[in-house]
């Protein structure tokens, strides 16, 4: 990693030095490597505590047998993980990538649509930009509530509308279905997470000169060559964090589908996140938890390197700019 | 009123101006455009609107199918019930202390870790900002198991500081990048001018780049709030029922096997919802750079 950083206006070690140097008549002062070591410390020590210590100590869980609830624990070896691979974990990692691929796509599809709408100037619009971002503002757990309420099969709204329109004939318990709970959970989902996607594509849209639009309109551009032509280019790289954030985060997303679904109808919605719970918190297994999310976490990282690889890249661009 | 006014007035100076001379002016309607905001909106609003009518129907009617999208008679019963629920008052009262002390305690560390990122160069930096930044994503409901069994170990579960200290990790990395945002934008000839007036780095830090990045401890201060306020797995899980906050007291308190009471779940969902909200939008301003900031940067 850089360790000089020689941009003007910033610190080098080498200035710093000197102006340790230069203040050393002043008795007292701490040094600027005890100063930066003293401003991370508070920080550090919960990242430690509270993030990386949980994380080693249960992904080496995934080697033992223990229980939440009895004491003790015996290394088991690999035989925690070989069970987890051979009971449905292709099942489970599917059942994610529907959930994670679906409520990213529709979300990424209604930010853009939406933010491409209000990126337009007409009355209103600072209102509505606003307005939008209510339905990522409400606990997750309200979210959950609200569409459970809808997708109620005895007095659900939907029902309620679809038999009306004559799309249905009679009630459906959609949360009982396999495919409609699993549409119900992305549904859920993408309506809580597209106002986050709209504010930040947005901001990449505000970045692409609107000088250039004119010109391409002049050249007889219609609105769609002219978006793939010339907003595309600015705000690909805007979308690309947007998508791949999202997608970490639906990977591990475990409010709407603990509380919507609870992982039913027969275990067909749940995910790595719930199913962890599960394992650890109704079956008290730790170490097949942990093996479980030994597993989870492999993937995660793929995930969380191409997010970090991607960023660099954003930001020597940045700076080559 | 005036816009409708005025409207006709602009619409004319414009023909007499002609097309050429405003180039913005677009020559067709979007009628794309309207469609699309009136769809979007439909599927933003229409369940919102279905979350507050709910709330104010009354048992009967809400119990009824085919559902009526305009209830008939309007009652505000619902609301009074949940407000003389002994239990709900008790949530509110945990959820309040935990989001509070997880804000004030959030940002008074990730000011330091910000300002440390911002200002300073030192070795092992950038490996470091990338750990605080992919902390954020590692699975949280694996750090819960273990989280949970370490708590356990040291007597700390049904209490605040399990939640408290989770939740001011957890915020850390999106506070820390708002910060460091903000910090980023102050210039460094400050920290150099009050060098040279003699100020140590402390009191450089707390009395002159402080008040400067107010905005931004108030962004963040309001980010780490909101997490506490709305976290569910973490609430549902470390705290017993005398210390449980709104979220996961709901959800014991109404998601039952037997029938769910949707009016009454659906007032209290909306008072829940309120407060976070109406402070959002309302500093907004800062908070939409705050987020950007903290996200694309990078």
């Amino acid at each position: 990693m850089t360790t000089t950083d020689l941009r003007p206006g910033k610190h080098s070690p080498r200035q710093a030095a000197d102006a340790d140097g230069s203040a050393g008549t002043r008795g007292t002062r701490l040094g600027n490597k005890s100063f930066v070591f003293l401003l991370l410390l508070p920080g550090l020590v919960l990242l430690l505590a509270v993030v990386l210590y949980p994380l080693v100590r249960s992904l080496i869980t995934a080697f033992f047998k223990e229980s939440l609830v009895y004491p003790g624990s015996s290394f088991v070896g690999f035989s925690n993980i070989i069970d987890v691979l051979t009971d449905d974990f292709g099942q489970l990692l599917g059942q994610t990538l529907i959930f994670t691929v679906g409520s990213t796509v529709l979300s990424f599809l209604l930010g853009i649509g939406l933010a491409l709408v209000l990126n337009q100037r007409f009355h209103g619009q600072r209102f509505l930009r606003g307005a939008f971002l209510i339905p990522w503002l409400v606990p997750g757990v309200v979210v959950s509530f609200l569409w459970m309420w809808i997708f109620d099969a005895n007095y659900g709204v939907l029902n309620g509308i679809l038999q009306q329109l004559h799309v249905i004939d009679h009630p459906v318990a959609w949360l009982f279905n396999t495919d409609a709970a699993r549409t119900a959970l992305i549904i859920a989902k993408s309506w809580s997470s597209f106002p986050w996607m709209m504010v930040m594509l947005l901001a990449g849209l505000q970045t692409v000169p609107t000088d250039l639009h004119e010109a391409a309109a002049m050249d007889g551009a219609g609105s769609i060559r002219r978006f793939f032509a010339v907003t595309w280019p600015h705000i690909r790289g805007v979308a690309g964090l947007v998508i791949l954030l999202e997608f970490i985060w639906n990977f591990q997303h475990f409010d709407t589908i603990f509380v919507l679904t609870g992982g039913g109808p027969a275990g067909t919605t749940q995910t790595f996140a719930t199913q962890v719970y599960d394992t650890a918190f109704k079956g008290y297994d730790l170490g097949h938890a942990g093996a479980l999310g030994l597993l989870w976490m492999v993937l995660l990282m793929v995930l969380v390197v191409v997010y970090v690889t991607f960023s660099e890249r954003g930001e020597r661009k940045d700076k080559a700019r | 009123m005036t816009t409708l006014q005025t409207k006709p007035v602009a619409a004319r100076a414009e023909l007499a101006l002609g097309p050429v001379s405003r180039t913005r002016r677009r020559r067709r309607p979007r009628w794309g455009m309207w469609i699309a905001l009136v769809v979007i909106g439909l599927f933003a609003f229409l369940p919102l609107y279905w979350l507050a009518v709910t709330s104010i129907t009354p048992n009967d009617e809400a119990f009824s199918y085919p559902p009526k999208l305009f209830p008939t008679h309007v009652t505000f019963d619902h609301y009074l019930k949940i407000l003389q629920t002994p239990a709900i008052f008790q949530y509110f009262r945990n959820s309040v202390i935990v989001s509070v002390i997880t804000s004030v305690l959030s940002v008074a560390v990730s000011m330091y870790m910000g300002y440390a990122f911002s200002k300073f160069r030192f070795r092992g930096r950038k490996s470091l900002m990338y750990f605080v930044l992919s902390s954020q994503m590692f699975p949280q409901a694996l750090l819960l198991v273990t989280l949970y069994v370490v708590f356990a170990q040291f007597n700390l579960l049904n209490t605040y500081v399990s939640l408290i200290l989770s939740f001011t990790t957890f915020t850390l990395p999106l506070c820390v990048w708002m910060l460091k945002g903000f910090f980023d934008a102050l210039p460094d000839d400050l920290i150099e001018a009050a060098k040279i007036d003699g100020a140590g780095p402390w009191r450089t830090f707390h009395s002159v780049i402080l008040p400067l990045a107010a905005p931004g401890l108030v962004a963040s201060g309001l980010f780490a709030f909101v997490r506490g306020w709305n976290d569910f797995m973490f609430a549902l899980t470390l705290a017993g029922p005398e210390k449980q906050t709104l979220p996961p007291g709901l959800v014991n308190m109404f998601i039952t096997e037997s029938s769910t009471s949707w009016p009454a779940l659906m007032a209290a969902s909306l008072l829940v919802s309120v407060p976070v909200s109406v402070a959002f939008i309302a500093l907004q301003r800062f908070l939409v750079g705050g987020v950007t900031a903290g996200a694309v940067k990078g």
